[in-house]
């Protein structure tokens, strides 16, 4: 594992986790750009019915992780190559973080991304504000790496594995919750 | 005399790197945003919560 403890490459491990969370954010802005470019399709939608139509997404998405509705959500269902990482270990995870960070290259485990990227969808913000959502979403997922790294901890897949259940019920309900107010504001 | 024993740095680290503080956080500040329709912070603090919960083992 990249941030694991019994790190032996020639280059820092610290270098790595910097370039690796550089590419993270990196992706996670290009997302947010192509969603914020296709928000417009949204704009002649009522406010109050795309904010209800987020506030929807996200009580299926918070019941899927409770295991009260089963869902196939749309992903890209397979591994970045191992591969990226073989020859150029900062390039290498750069493009590793970036092709990570864009959410649509790999794996999608939870169903919150899916909550973000709709919502973000209708709600039409302002491009600086659609883009600070997508730094802030690769900004979380390098924070898991940053975390694993600062715990130097050989038991720590096994501690994220028996949180994860937790993290993602936690935050759908807390997505549900913020969008609801949202709405209610609205 | 009153003594203080600092704790030990592993098991500092393990409460500071404990997974589910960030949502802890996170999800406070994006319910508080929410209630406070402060629309562009309460995206952000979703979007870091959504990348958080991708969590694994990089």
């Amino acid at each position: 594992m990249l941030f694991s403890p019994g790190w032996r490459a020639p280059i820092r491990q610290g270098e790595v986790l910097a370039v690796f969370s550089l590419g993270l954010v990196l992706g996670g802005t290009l997302s947010a750009g192509v969603v914020w470019l296709a928000s417009g399709l949204a704009a002649p939608v009522p406010t109050t019915a795309r904010a209800a139509l987020t506030v929807l997404v996200a009580a299926v998405a918070a019941a899927r992780e409770a295991g009260l509705v089963r869902l196939p959500l749309p992903q890209n269902s397979r591994q970045i190559p191992q591969e990226v990482l073989m020859h150029r270990l900062r390039t290498g995870s750069l493009r590793f973080g970036f092709e990570m960070g864009t959410g649509v290259r790999t794996y999608v485990s939870a169903s919150s991304p899916y909550v973000l990227a709709l919502g973000l969808l209708l709600a039409h913000l302002s491009a600086p504000a659609t883009l600070l959502a997508g730094v802030a979403f690769g900004a979380g997922r390098a924070l898991s790496a940053a975390l694993t790294y600062w715990a130097r901890s050989r038991e720590r897949d096994a501690l994220i594995a028996a949180r994860m259940t937790w993290v993602k019920n936690a935050t759908a309900l807390s997505v549900l919750t913020a969008t609801t107010l949202l709405l209610l504001a609205a | 005399m009153l003594q203080l024993t600092a704790l030990p740095a592993g098991r500092l680290r393990r409460g500071l790197t404990e997974p589910l503080l960030p949502v802890a956080a996170l999800a406070l500040l994006a319910v508080a945003a929410g209630a406070l329709d402060a629309t562009v912070l309460c995206w952000a603090a979703v979007g870091a919560l959504a990348g958080f919960a991708l969590s694994g083992s990089v």
